[in-house]
């Protein structure tokens, strides 16, 4: 399973703030993200979706395992 | 290093002193930056922000950022600190102070601090104005080409975008125009 966390607007978008979900037969971030995007319809709209990978931002390209948590967001505007 | 993330205010010149005390004699020089809740919308005026965050993510980005900037220039030691939650118009949202011996390495990681902070720390900022309205603020390309700058070599070999002599438009803004 991956543990999936929304934050800020993509969590309003979703629904929901924290999921669980099987990891797919493909272990790619891409594959991933786009499993999430089917899963919530509304995400289609966000131009600009960011991915971290146990607390770090992901490449674009990296590979999930079994019992990773994975967050998704909008570009950060903290400061 | 000292980092806080907290819901409630800190005391800047608090932490300045407690910064200036361990990094003791050696420390000729401290930079400070502050950041405050600004009007994002002049002609409705803000009432509030919210800033959501990420725990566990924003701690270990914070420190890395502070690890980068203490490895890339002469730092004695460095203090920090980042608000989350319900903030009013005027306050204070992050704090970021530098000890070293000098004045040039204080300035340099400061600001390296803030810029690597408001691209890569796992904040999100939702603004309510006057009327009612509320809605996430969006990020700003000015703000990624800042954090860009420092990792782009220069011909002179110069690595800070304040004060390289190819700086870009964008970089070359001094940090007080701009909200934290």
């Amino acid at each position: 399973m991956i543990k999936v966390l929304y934050f800020a607007r993509i969590a309003e978008l979703t629904g929901t703030r924290q999921e669980q979900i099987p990891l797919p037969a493909s272990h790619t971030s891409t594959a991933f993200l786009a499993l999430l995007r089917e899963r919530h319809p509304a995400l289609a709209d966000v131009k600009n979706l960011k991915m971290a990978i146990n607390q770090d931002h992901a490449a674009a390209n990296a590979t999930l395992r079994a019992g990773d948590e994975v967050a998704l967001f909008e570009p950060v505007t903290g400061g | 290093m000292l980092i806080y993330l907290q819901s409630e205010d800190f005391d800047a010149a608090a932490m300045t002193a407690a910064l200036r005390a361990r990094a003791g004699s050696a420390a000729g020089a401290i930079a400070t930056f502050t950041g405050y809740v600004r009007d994002h919308s002049a002609e409705i005026g803000t009432r509030s922000l919210f800033l959501e965050h990420y725990p566990g993510m924003c701690e270990s980005v914070l420190r890395r950022i502070v690890d980068e900037a203490t490895s890339r220039w002469r730092v004695i030691d460095v203090a920090l600190a980042h608000r989350f939650g319900e903030l009013a118009q005027g306050e204070q949202i992050v704090f970021v102070a530098v000890a070293s011996a000098h004045r040039a390495d204080a300035f340099a990681a400061c600001e390296y601090i803030m810029d690597a902070l408001k691209t890569r720390a796992p904040f999100w900022k939702r603004e309510t104005l006057a009327d009612g309205q509320a809605y996430w603020v969006q990020a700003r390309e000015s703000d990624q080409a800042r954090a860009d700058a420092w990792q782009a070599p220069t011909a002179d070999g110069a690595e800070a975008p304040g004060t390289a002599s190819t700086q870009t438009e964008s970089a070359g803004q001094p940090v007080g125009k701009e909200q934290a």
